[in-house]
């Protein structure tokens, strides 16, 4: 939510220092700050705390223990006046319980206007639109101190018996609505929907947002106030079912106090009254289960306990101070009334959650655990990575690949991708994808081997089931498919004869180039019992380009006694800075003189590169070549 | 022959499982489609719960639906499960593993990633907030580095409480250091060691859990996070020789 610096000033005396200080004030005493400027403060309130958290009283009794600066006066700890009755005013519940508390509010003869500067002001820094006095007035008190209001034309409600009628029901599957900003809904079912009790018109979707049908404009000069309580379940899935998310409905699904609803009630009551004139009438109040007042406590035992520190009486003592606490000490036991706005205390660990960081979780010292009795249980892991290991050594890399897949067995209701709306049953199809691939790159990023050989360890899903799977695969880069399949059965062997000692039962796919079972039926725990994985150390990574590489072959006759790296560091003085890799794949003697032949891969950051590119650079190796005495380019 | 090469996650996890081995942590594993139990409701997120939010969650097409976990914090209750069935009072595991969020990917971004998820618990007094703070001092100036240092924010994790996350402050060679925020973590909620079981009364402890790859992408100079999980082996053999 918005905070805006100027607005918060006016819970104290002396001057706030800096958003930059606010900020980390709030960052290390309470909740994240999403983003700050010179004059405001986007934070972040988390559901345990958005109940008090979403609003300027909130966020400044925060700013006020972190900074050990006291408010001047707190809104939430001001009386409440006794509210005159009104018979003009009726408002029934529905059965269900699923409006807490309704407060409705009668008051004649205001006059809509536009705000005065300093209200339109405090609304556009936090970056809200001015619309009218009335209007502004509840979304003021809204971000002021939490509670959601609402104004209705009265003069747009139907009378009977000389009385408006406010009533809350549920409502029927489909129920037309047309929202204040004149969006249509059809409303799902068991929408909970304020009405005028006299017509049964609807005229808001409760918690979420008001109705066209008695909006407040520049004509209205009786209002229905109302201030109201509704069921946090109730106003959430509503307002995800409509996709239409509020102020109002993201303060309600976190569940604030319904006795806060009297304090906006106050607040709203005395603003309007100040700005747009007009007298209240009466004031309704329906609040069938109040809630009566809560303590928690924790002995200073408990609090270090957790903590892990030693705090003194005196310290906890301090702290719940600058929390504005209201406590009492039993021995070493603090019992804190719990302010009525938090609805986030109601355990020990709570109250030792506010102690923690108003103490500052900075103070709190490291401590290592003991050291534990016995051997950590790493055995399962250790063998698997033993056999990532065995595979290793005979020249696999290890790949990871997409857990989606277009075919299996478990279906997803919400994939990401439609065409890939199923977890992946089998490893294979993924592993042949990955082998073709990276078949392609081999000399770019492998350089002249005879295979490209692959593995990847992962779950897959059938309908019967999880499984741990190894999937290993091999291709061919020269010579014949046949030979990859060979490979990899001799590889599969060894495996389950050198490592497993026990007969593995694969599947390989249709050419024999990949292959998967289910590593998780292996005793890997015995596998793993003795192993130490090996330690690999990585360095910084290199980015690759997203544009294809090319290659250029070389062959030269060299005088003898030369040199592979004469040849390579000849090649590289002459060949640029495209030249990304070079191997030599041929070496011969004849005559006295050795041949070398070399591939050169060459690459861009920035581009494809052509022939232009390549062409000059081959003819400057080549040139460099057949300058040097007794080497001839083939 | 080229010799292979180890995928550079299970790289770093191979030294991550070293550095808790010797603070006798061990792994443990759980299902990759969990149910809603272990994924949510034993850990206070019930449905309907505005916590739900912080987590995007795929759902199978299924007459009772389940979650391709949203955190290896499943694993954590299913241990603490275990726990109550064994009769035992301590216990400390980490489970490095997959898991999902439905959004929408981009550089920073991916629907499928690795979390390090971790809890160590013991008789109620003698796990505390200080050891997690400990066994992170340790851990990243084991993984990072001796100039690695770590700090609490206060938070909120419906399994803990108090619940902070964890910062980091890491010098890349040749860079200016900064605070990197790595993760989630708190005291074990009583309600959660109640849920699976044991009796809070009895038995504390502290649990965490923060993605896997975002340690890697800063302490290597990755770029793209879907370079991780792509099949591609350029990323395989993307890494300089340490």
């Amino acid at each position: 939510m918005r905070i805006s610096k100027k607005w918060l000033q006016q819970y104290f005396d002396s001057a706030l220092p800096d958003t930059e200080a606010l900020s980390d004030a709030l960052t290390f005493h309470v909740a994240e700050i999403e983003e700050a400027t010179s004059d405001m403060l986007d934070v972040k309130a988390l559901p345990d705390r958005a109940a008090y958290l979403m609003s300027h009283r909130g966020v400044a009794l925060e700013l006020g223990a972190a900074l050990g600066m006291p408010l001047k006066s707190d809104p939430l700890r001001k009386e409440l006046p006794v509210f005159p009755e009104t018979d003009e005013l009726s408002v029934s519940l529905d059965a269900e319980g699923k409006c807490n508390r309704y407060m409705g509010a009668l008051v004649k003869g205001v006059k809509v206007g536009p705000s005065p500067a300093w209200l339109k002001e405090a609304l556009e820094s936090v970056g809200q639109r001015s619309i009218n006095n009335v209007v502004d007035a509840t979304n003021y008190v809204m971000l002021n101190i939490g509670q959601p209001l609402h104004a209705f034309d009265a003069k747009k409600l139907s009378v009977r018996d000389g009385k408006y009628a406010i009533a809350v029901r549920i409502a029927t599957e489909g129920e037309a609505f047309t929202s204040l900003t004149g969006e249509e809904y059809a409303l799902p079912e068991g929408t909970l929907v304020i009405v005028d009790g006299n017509n049964d018109a609807v005229l808001g979707v409760a918690g979420v947002k008001g109705g066209k049908e008695a909006q407040v404009d520049e004509r209205t000069t009786d209002l229905v106030i109302e201030a109201a309580n509704f069921d946090g379940t109730q106003v959430r899935r509503t307002a995800q079912k409509l996709k239409l998310f509020t102020d109002a409905s993201s303060r309600f699904q976190n569940r604030p106090s319904p006795a806060l609803a009297a304090y906006g009630m106050r607040d709203v009551l005395a603003l309007i009254t100040d700005i747009a004139g007009g007298t209240v009438a009466g004031v309704t109040d329906i609040y069938p289960n109040p809630e009566e007042p809560q303590t928690v406590s924790a002995s200073l035992l408990e609090v270090n306990a957790v903590l892990g520190t030693s705090l003194s009486m005196d310290e906890v003592r301090a702290a719940l101070t600058r929390l504005s606490f209201s406590f009492e000490e039993v021995e070493d036991r603090f019992i804190v009334l719990v302010p009525f706005e938090r609805r986030d205390l109601s355990i020990p660990e709570d109250l030792i959650e506010e102690i923690g960081r108003t103490i500052g979780y900075d103070s709190i010292a490291g401590v290592q655990l003991p050291v534990s009795a016995g051997e950590p249980e790493q055995a399962r892991y250790r063998g698997i990575e033993r056999v990532k290991d065995f595979l290793i050594e005979r020249g696999y890399a290890e790949v990871s690949t997409p857990s989606f897949a277009g075919e299996g067995e478990v279906l997803l209701a919400n994939p990401l991708q439609e065409e890939k709306p199923y977890l992946r049953a089998s490893l294979i199809e993924n592993v042949k994808d990955a082998l073709t691939r990276a078949a392609q790159l081999a000399p770019r990023v492998i350089g002249p081997e005879q295979f490209v050989r692959l593995f990847e360890v992962g779950n897959v899903f059938t309908a019967k089931g999880e499984h741990l799977v190894l999937s290993v695969g091999a291709v061919p880069l020269s010579g014949k498919p046949a030979k990859a399949a060979e490979l990899l059965q001799q590889d599969v062997l060894a495996l389950s004869q050198d490592l497993v000692g026990a007969p593995l039962t694969p599947r390989y796919s249709l050419d024999g180039q990949v292959m998967e079972f289910d590593l998780g039926a292996l005793n890997l725990e015995k596998l793993g019992e003795d192993y130490a994985p090996k330690t690999v150390r990585l360095g910084a990574f290199r980015p690759y380009s997203q544009y294809p590489f090319a290659l250029r072959d070389i062959a030269v006759w060299t005088p003898e006694g030369t040199t592979e790296s004469e040849v390579a560091n000849a090649i590289v003085k002459d060949a640029g800075a495209f030249l990304v890799r070079l191997d030599c794949f041929d070496r011969f003697e004849k005559e006295g003189r050795t041949s070398y032949a070399f591939r050169l891969v060459f690459e861009s950051m920035e581009r494809t590169l052509a022939d232009t590119d390549l062409d000059p650079a081959m003819q400057r190796v080549t040139d460099g070549l057949n300058a040097r005495d007794g080497w001839e380019v083939r | 022959m080229d010799s292979g090469r180890l995928h550079p996650l299970s790289a770093d996890i191979r030294q991550i499982a070293a550095i808790f081995a010797r603070m006798g942590f061990g792994i443990a594993y759980g299902p990759e489609l969990e149910d809603e139990h272990h994924n949510f409701d034993a850990l206070r997120m019930p449905a309907d719960h505005p916590a739900r939010d912080m987590q995007d969650t795929f759902w199978t097409k299924e007459e009772t639906p389940r979650a391709p976990r949203t955190h290896t914090t499943s694993v954590t209750i299913r241990c603490l499960e275990e726990m109550a069935k064994s009769g035992q009072s301590e216990a400390r595991m980490i489970a490095p593993a997959k898991v999902f969020r439905n959004e929408a990917t981009d550089a920073t971004h991916e629907a499928q990633f690795y979390q390090l998820d971790g809890f160590a618990v013991g008789p109620k007094g003698t796990v505390t907030l200080a050891h997690l703070k400990g066994t992170f001092d340790y851990f990243y100036r084991q993984y990072l580095g001796e100039d690695a240092k770590v700090r609490f924010r206060p938070s909120f994790f419906p399994f803990v409480e108090p619940g902070v996350e964890i910062d980091v402050w890491y010098e890349v060679p040749g860079k200016k250091g900064r605070w990197l925020e790595t993760g989630g973590a708190g005291m074990l909620h009583p309600e959660v060691i109640r849920n699976a079981g044991l009796d809070p009364d009895k038995i504390a402890g502290f649990a965490f859990g923060g993605g896997i790859e975002r340690l890697l992408m800063v302490k290597y100079g990755i770029p793209d996070v879907r370079a991780f999980h792509n099949g591609d082996i350029r990323f395989t053999y993307g890494f300089d020789p340490a």
